[in-house]
């Protein structure tokens, strides 16, 4: 009986070539020019005699040694695996949470809604600079400086993601929850079996823009984490190629562009569930 | 009807109760008393209560309203053209055809990168003599010394950030669009709608939650834009990109002002509540009147 | 599929629980800037020298490193010996939160340059370990274009300006002098080279008020302007890059370049001299002077073996093998000159000699908004929004204002 609510999936025929060209013709120049300066990127990485001249790396000749210095006697893998393993639990952590409190403000179901939705969002409102020393100061008083705890549990519940969930399920219809309750279902079994399953598009979102921020995060992993052990990623890279007047432009870039991997492989993982939206006929 | 269960709505929303209440209030509440404070982050001696001081040093600080002039020019600027550039990207690209997750991919690109190493990146590609003035010097365009420049060095970052920013924002419109039931656009072309009829009469409305989102959202933390200044200009030419943060960053941490540079912090607090609050009353009302 | 995805997550977070980082309660903790390959060596050998004593590195980026700092100390768990460098210096001198070390240093007195960067009146609060200076540098090649001789570098600012002119009209790209931009903490430091070495003063000798206002300020910045006739305006990187690819004749800079040059430009035939002075008969080859001290601070737990390495490091050969590696820097050591490295290097030799007649910065607590309203006041005057009169005296007004506060 329950299975009749869950959306149904209609592939749809594959599309017509004409029609994909004619988007091509519009979309390829915008998507080349948003692209140049990863291939300023790409070519620093791969000519790291040229310094930070775009044109001298074009001319080549073209080499992978920075990228093998990346790894040749350097914390590099540690510091992916870091990264990784923190990244991950943060995203688990903001997409549960945001799923949850999201369905909950966005389903009025807590009173004065309104002004809890609007003190979920001022807490973004005050930027991490002025909130970093103070912040730092719990950590040390809980004794998690120096600890992966310090580099989730402040992110594990995010404002964004909540925010951005509550907004979705406002325009979800009621009928189905309504016809569920009638049903005898329990509230948990409506989330569960119901909200969560509709909330894909949205969630796939809040995983790509949580593991993002995540990944790239580099205040406060630098301010909480001392020993090279627990390093992450970005923090790592900074501090092997920077001198004190100006930066190893080969080094840093090969870092970038593997550090951005990653992330790229999490967004088209995600960005396919995007797509699991409502379709035709599933919400009559 | 109460057809549902407080204790669950409360139990549901209580991981973020806890999570503010150890890592969010604390912080919050320090920030909010430092500011009424001379506290230096640094200094051996004992803090001193000043009242609103810093409050008013702030509001009569010519650094502090040009800090909040650059600012505001910088969410003016880059917001409309953020929203309208995400918003017509995940239009193009949610449609079904051919090559479209490639699209989507290189779309989303910019925003995969830290923003500090992405602007480095722009430095170089800014910097007379670059690769951006080799190319404008081949179309014979003026090519001006963009981060030099106090004209157009902010100009030149809010291109950057509405380059980096427009993929970002376009999954969110995505997302937003794919939720939209097909069935409403399958009546509308039965009954003779035209493209931009359906643009107009469905998608628009219904996306009125994602758009309110996307504003509030790129609006607060357009006004926190720090590390591309940091990275590129260091505030200058003139000041003339110094931000709200970057002039707190400064008192904080070269001059150890933390009490002042809280003030700052919280004038901009403010300042953000009440664009959101007006954001999201003005999307609303419409939605009121569509109903 | 969830069973999975429920497993690996368990699984990651008992790793990130169970992963130990409780510092050793012996350790002497050591915050510093430079890469660990360099420093490494040196701890290694401490330890050796002190056996049972044990040194944890940690390395912070320059850009943010004092952030971490400042948290460390506000939340009053600051490393045992900390690298500051001669910006943060002041503030950290007036904070109270520096440990004394004037009896712990008073032996090493004579045999250290840098002094100036640490104490405040007869206390010392901290060590000097290296120092950085700035320079002319000189591309040869195009002086040999120009047909000047290559030999003999300026030394007054009329034979600089005359030669940066017949550089400038090579054409094609080339460029006399590299006037720099307003680059915060760089502006300063290649402006007041001419403003000191013409006599111009910043503070009184009481820190008291500002003698900013001055005949020979106006004169360096009115000579700083018209360099721009016969050069380009960048920032350093830009005027660095310049410098490099040989298409500039001469800026003031700093040694990095005799590190960056080799790697990056190899090709490049160029020279060091000391800074131009106004005029044979008056003046100085003044320039800047700052550097990296080893302090301790009054809440570190282990103060006496902070000291004890901060010795070891200051040491000749290991400040040596510091500078050495990264070049754009120089030992503290008084005759540090004489090693081998330096005898070998007729440019680090200049740098070296450079120190004699450079200026240390004023310990006032308001040093980097007083070189801050320099820099904006010179910049003011770069873009032609004032007069160098005008932007002298309205810099000396409001100096005058942060020196007369608290």
């Amino acid at each position: 009986m329950s299975a009749a609510f869950e959306p149904v999936r209609i592939e749809a025929p594959p599309p017509p070539w004409g029609r994909s060209l004619r988007r091509w013709l519009w979309l390829g120049p915008l998507l080349f020019t948003m692209l140049l300066p990863f291939a300023w990127m790409i070519a620093l990485s791969l000519a790291p005699h040229a310094g930070n001249s775009f044109s001298k790396a074009l001319r080549g000749p073209w080499d992978l040694s920075q990228y093998r210095a990346l790894f040749a006697g350097t914390n590099v893998g540690r510091y992916l695996l870091n990264s990784a393993i923190v990244a991950t639990l943060v995203v688990a952590c903001n997409v549960a949470t945001a799923a949850m409190a999201g369905w909950v403000l966005g389903r009025r179901r807590v009173p004065a809604e309104r002004f809890w939705t609007l003190g979920v969002v001022a807490t973004l409102m005050v930027p991490k600079q002025a909130l970093m020393i103070p912040l730092y100061l719990v950590m040390a008083r809980l004794h998690l400086i120096d600890t992966y705890a310090s580099l989730v549990l402040p992110f594990a519940v995010d404002a964004f993601g909540i925010f951005l969930v509550r907004q979705f399920v406002t325009q979800l219809p009621i009928e189905l929850e309504e016809a569920a309750r009638v049903d005898g279902a329990t509230d948990w079994g409506i989330f569960r079996k119901i909200i969560l399953p509709l909330l894909q598009p949205v969630l796939a979102v809040v995983a790509i823009q949580s593991f993002l921020a995540n990944w790239n995060s580099f205040l406060f992993p630098l301010v909480f984490v001392d020993s090279d052990r627990l390093r992450t990623l970005p923090v790592g890279l900074a501090l092997l190629s920077q001198t004190e007047h100006s930066v190893d432009w080969g080094f840093l870039m090969a870092g970038s562009t593997l550090a951005s991997l990653p992330v790229l492989a999490v967004f088209v993982v995600f960005q396919r569930r995007i797509l699991s939206g409502l379709l035709a006929g599933a919400d009559k | 009807m109460r057809a549902y269960s407080r204790a669950t709505a409360w139990a549901l929303l209580s991981p973020w109760v806890l999570a503010f209440a150890v890592f969010g209030l604390y912080p919050f509440a320090f920030s909010l008393g430092a500011s009424l404070t001379d506290y230096s982050p640094i200094r051996a001696g004992a803090t001193r209560f000043v009242g609103l001081a810093n409050y008013a040093q702030a509001c009569t600080s010519r650094e502090f309203w040009n800090a909040l002039a650059n600012t505001g020019w910088f969410v003016l600027g880059s917001i409309p053209f953020t929203t309208l550039a995400a918003l017509g990207l995940a239009l193009a690209v949610q449609p079904s055809f051919r090559g479209r997750t490639p699209f989507r991919v290189g779309f989303f690109l910019p925003s995969v990168v830290s923003v500090v190493v992405l602007s480095l990146v722009f430095k170089g590609l800014y910097a007379p003599g670059g690769s951006l003035d080799a190319l404008l010097g081949a179309l014979h365009l003026p090519a001006p010394a963009w981060l030099q420049d106090p004209r157009t060095a902010l100009p030149a970052i809010m291109a950057m950030d509405v380059w980096s920013a427009s993929g970002y924002y376009m999954i969110i419109f995505l997302a937003g669009l794919e939720s939209i039931p097909r069935d409403l656009y399958d009546a509308a072309r039965l009954d003779g709608a035209g493209a931009w009829a359906r643009l107009t009469t469905i998608t628009l409305p219904l996306l009125r939650p994602t758009l309110a989102f996307v504003l509030v959202v790129n609006t607060i933390r357009s006004l926190q834009i720090f590390a591309e200044v940091f990275v590129m200009t260091r505030g200058g030419p003139l000041g003339r990109t110094t931000t709200v943060v970057y002039y707190l960053y400064e008192q904080a941490f070269s001059r150890f002002h933390l009490g002042y540079a809280s003030a700052v912090a919280w004038l901009l607090f403010a300042i953000s509540l009440l664009l959101a609050v007006v954001q999201m009353r003005a999307v609303n009302a419409r939605e009121q009147a569509v109903r | 599929m969830k069973r999975v995805a429920l497993a690996v997550l368990a699984a990651l977070a008992f790793v990130a629980a169970c992963t130990p980082a409780k510092k050793k309660p012996d350790e002497i903790v050591f915050w510093e800037f430079w890469p660990a390959d360099v420093i490494t060596p040196l701890v290694r050998q401490f330890e050796a020298e002190n056996p049972g004593k044990h040194v944890r590195i940690e390395q912070l980026t320059w850009d943010n490193g004092r952030d971490k700092i400042t948290a460390a100390v506000a939340a009053g768990q600051p490393p045992d010996l900390c690298e500051l460098g001669s910006t943060y210096m002041p503030r950290f001198l007036a904070s109270g939160a520096l440990s004394d070390w004037s009896a712990g240093v008073a032996d090493l007195r004579d045999s250290l340059r840098g002094w100036e960067l640490c104490k405040v009146g007869d206390a010392i609060y901290g060590m000097p370990w290296v120092l950085g200076t700035r320079a002319l540098f000189y591309n040869k090649t195009l002086f040999a274009k120009a047909h000047l001789d290559s030999t003999k570098p300026p030394e007054t600012w009329d034979e600089l300006y005359a030669a940066c002119a017949r550089i400038q009209q090579l054409g094609h790209g080339v460029h006399g002098y590299g006037v720099s931009l307003n680059d915060r903490q760089k502006l300063f430091k290649k402006f007041m080279p001419f403003a000191w070495g013409n006599g111009g003063e910043i503070l009184s000798a009481g820190l008291d008020s500002s003698r900013f206002d001055s005949p020979q300020n106006v004169e360096a910045l009115e000579f700083y302007l018209k360099l721009r006739k016969v050069g380009m305006l960048g920032l350093q990187d830009a005027l660095d890059q310049e410098f490099k690819e040989g298409r500039l004749g001469l800026q003031i800079s700093g040694a990095w370049l005799l590190k960056q040059i080799p790697k990056e430009a190899p090709g490049l035939r160029y020279g060091v001299a000391l800074v131009p002075k106004p005029a044979m008969d008056r003046g100085e080859h003044a320039s800047f002077a700052g550097g990296e001290v080893l302090v301790s601070f009054t809440g570190s737990k282990r103060k006496e073996d902070a000291l004890r390495l901060a010795r070891f490091l200051v040491r000749p050969a290991n400040a040596l093998a510091l500078a050495s590696s990264a070049q754009s820097v120089q030992p503290a050591n008084v005759g540090a000159d004489t090693a081998a490295f330096y005898r070998e290097r007729p440019d680090q030799q200049v740098m070296i000699r450079q120190f004699a007649t450079a200026r240390f910065t004023p310990n006032h607590v308001e040093w980097d908004a007083i070189e801050q309203v320099i820099e904006e006041e010179v910049e003011q005057a770069l873009y032609d929004r004032k007069s160098a009169r005008r932007a002298v005296a309205d810099a000396s007004a409001r100096i005058d204002e942060l020196v007369g506060k608290k």
